[in-house]
């Protein structure tokens, strides 16, 4: 648990690069920092581990103040993961990693056998162990500085833009792993980025800064997009926020419908009988999905003639019931050319069928839940204010209660139902 | 030139060999011991460094043969003479490198270091000076290259090195010796110059097989200043 309490940094020229800064990282929880530039965020990360000192306010690590401990022995408790990587080059994969055990005293051969377990956390190949830096890609190197930042096993992880240096592709795949990292490891992570899709993506909470040093919000990913709390949020988070919110709400409650289903082997005929009224025919082989076939088209054709031969349309793609959010089964309606969103199990056979009506409906449902939900919190929430968030006086007090009641349902979903 | 003077002499020739490596190699080694510490002060005290740039650069412009009649007064015509002269002059090629080396350490590094829980002596000597090493070792290229040439002004004081044998050449009109001498004279600082690229391949072995230069250009100017003054010193 990390506590900000009213943390102000001033520069000796005037400049207020954090101002009165009030914030609760739960224990356990990737909680990241994402604003502008210039809006304080680096700041604030390294005044955890004291690369710089706040000049008002203290931060408590576990309830002690991080200015009341040695610098150095904070720091080798505290995993931290900088632009670049920025390993040493003058040392090989294993030695980097081994760094802070082998300052810690663990003995070379231990700390070099720690740092081989750490490359198969990392997903890296024991082989490189032995190079130097510059002989890995970039995506390779950033992989060894999350290594090393967890070598010694501390329980929190400081990110410093940890993923902008890398091509998109690499980052995506490094913003997976570290989601899969840390269902694993429950580390306490403060991640810093100006990517609000990557805070979107990784974050369990995230903290948007102002341009100068404030925070405009503090929420679950699922908030921020949900219910800004100005037009700064909103203009922060993006246009599409209303379709993003949709990759936090589960795809279960989705309403399916038997519609017109015909296994491939269905005769040319029998789907003409069965398919009155039908304007497409979805064809299914095996129970799983195979093509949309438009019913004008069996007009044409012989009598006898199966299904599985007669050429389909594509059907996109489906989505999984249980798994998948609203999001992947909007999208899924969207790119089918029935305008049907197939909902398979998790073995890919065909469960129901989705409309657009459908899918109004459980938006709408969520919608009003949503709701439903943030007026409970907040009206349960008032009296116990203090208790339930010390410390807080600004405008971020509803989001944090709020988000505070919704805790227990939203890691599994920000975690697992990002398209 | 009359090849049968060298056998005959072999034994004067080699003392005087070995004479002109201790007073370019000794002095290179002092200036360094001097320019490591000047140097970490002058990379971390940023104000602390222009005063002492400029002292050395006056002090490398004396020419030797003033700097040792200076110093007679206090060390006599003595071995010490010289080698706290060309101890000056190492000063004055090797602090620059240190320096350099110091602040091509890149910062994300030294961040990390800090971050990950290095306390400044550590963080030095593990990792900034290391990475430094390079660079640092260009300069003492230098240092040991020009020492072993300046040495042989050292004989218009009486020190004895190789330098013998241009003033006794020059003295009894006899190019051969002259000319020996020359040839030693680069002879040394070319292989002193090599032992030191051998050490510096084998301490840095992140560096092999890079592409690119990875020594940063004070260094490589360094280096290209080396035979340069070799000859100047020499003629």
């Amino acid at each position: 648990m990390i506590t900000f309490e009213r943390v102000t940094k001033r520069y000796p020229d005037g400049t207020v690069a954090v101002h009165a800064l009030d914030l609760d990282v739960p224990a356990g929880q990737t909680m990241v920092l994402v604003g502008p530039s210039g809006c304080g965020k680096t700041t604030s990360l390294r005044m955890i581990n004291r690369l710089t000192e706040p000049s008002e306010g203290r931060i408590l690590l576990d309830g002690r103040d991080v200015r009341d401990q040695d610098p150095a022995l904070l720091r080798r408790g505290i995993g931290y993961v900088i632009q670049q990587a920025g390993l040493f080059p003058h040392r090989t994969v294993q030695d980097n990693i081994a760094t802070v055990p082998v300052l810690v005293g663990t003995r070379r051969s231990a700390a070099r056998a720690r740092a081989r377990e750490m490359l198969a956390l990392v997903g890296l190949d024991q082989e490189l162990a032995t190079r130097y830096p510059h002989q890995l890609s970039g995506g390779q190197q950033q992989r060894v500085g999350v290594a090393r930042a967890l070598a010694a096993d501390p329980p929190v992880l400081l990110m410093d833009e940890p993923f902008s240096a890398v091509d998109p592709l690499v980052r995506s795949s490094l913003q997976d792993e570290l989601i899969a990292l840390q269902a694993q490891l429950h580390k306490t992570i403060v991640l810093v980025t100006h990517d609000i899709e990557e805070a979107i993506k990784v974050g369990d909470r995230i903290a948007l800064f102002h341009p100068h040093g404030t925070i405009a919000q503090v929420g679950t990913p699922e908030r921020l997009l949900g219910a800004p709390a100005d037009s700064y949020v909103a203009d922060f988070v993006g246009f599409d926020r209303g379709i993003r919110r949709l990759s936090f709400v589960a795809a279960g409650g989705l309403p399916l419908d038997g519609g017109p289903l015909l296994d491939a082997a269905t005769t040319v005929e029998q789907a003409r009988a069965q398919a009155t009224g039908q304007a497409w025919l979805l064809v299914t082989a095996d129970g799983r999905p195979a093509g949309w076939v438009p019913a004008e088209r069996l007009a044409d054709l012989p009598a006898n003639l199966p299904l599985g031969q007669v050429p389909t349309e594509g059907f996109g793609h489906s989505f999984t019931v249980g798994t998948d959010s609203l999001r992947v089964a909007l999208d899924a309606a969207v790119l089918s050319p029935a305008g049907l969103a197939i909902g398979v199990d998790g073995d890919g056979r065909v469960l129901g069928l989705a409309s657009f009506d459908d899918l109004r409906a459980a938006i709408t449902a969520a919608s009003k839940q949503d709701a439903a939900r943030q007026r409970e919190a907040a009206a349960g929430a008032m009296p116990g204010q203090d208790e339930a968030v010390p410390g807080e006086r600004d405008e971020a007090v509803p989001e944090e209660v709020v988000s505070q009641d919704q805790e227990d349902s939203q890691p599994t979903s920000s975690a697992g139902a990002a398209p | 030139m009359m090849w049968s003077w060298i056998p005959g002499n072999g034994s004067l020739i080699w003392q005087l060999t070995q004479e002109n490596i201790y007073l370019g190699v000794v002095p290179a080694l002092y200036g360094l011991i001097i320019s490591l510490p000047l140097g970490i002060f002058a990379a971390r005290w940023r104000w602390f460094y222009p005063p002492v740039l400029t002292v050395t650069n006056i002090l490398y412009a004396v020419p030797s043969l003033a700097l040792f009649i200076a110093l007679i007064p206090s060390l006599g015509l003595t071995n010490t003479n010289v080698v706290v002269a060309l101890t000056v002059y190492s000063v004055c090629v090797i602090l620059p490198n240190v320096v350099a080396g110091l602040r091509s350490v890149p910062d994300n590094v030294r961040q990390a270091a800090t971050a990950m829980g290095y306390r400044p002596l550590r963080r030095l000597v593990t990792v900034e000076l290391p990475l430094a090493f390079p660079v640092i070792i260009g300069g003492l290229r230098v240092g040991v290259v020009s020492g072993i040439s300046l040495a042989s002004v050292g004989q218009l004081i009486g020190v004895s090195s190789l330098g013998y044998l241009f003033v006794d050449g020059e003295q009894r009109d006899f190019p051969t010796e002259i000319y020996v001498g020359l040839v030693l004279v680069i002879a040394l600082a070319l292989a002193c110059d090599l032992v030191l690229v051998a050490i510096r391949r084998a301490v840095t072995p992140w560096l092999r097989e890079r592409r690119g230069s990875a020594v940063p250009v004070l260094a490589a100017a360094g280096e290209g200043a080396a035979p340069e003054s070799t000859l100047e010193a020499v003629s």
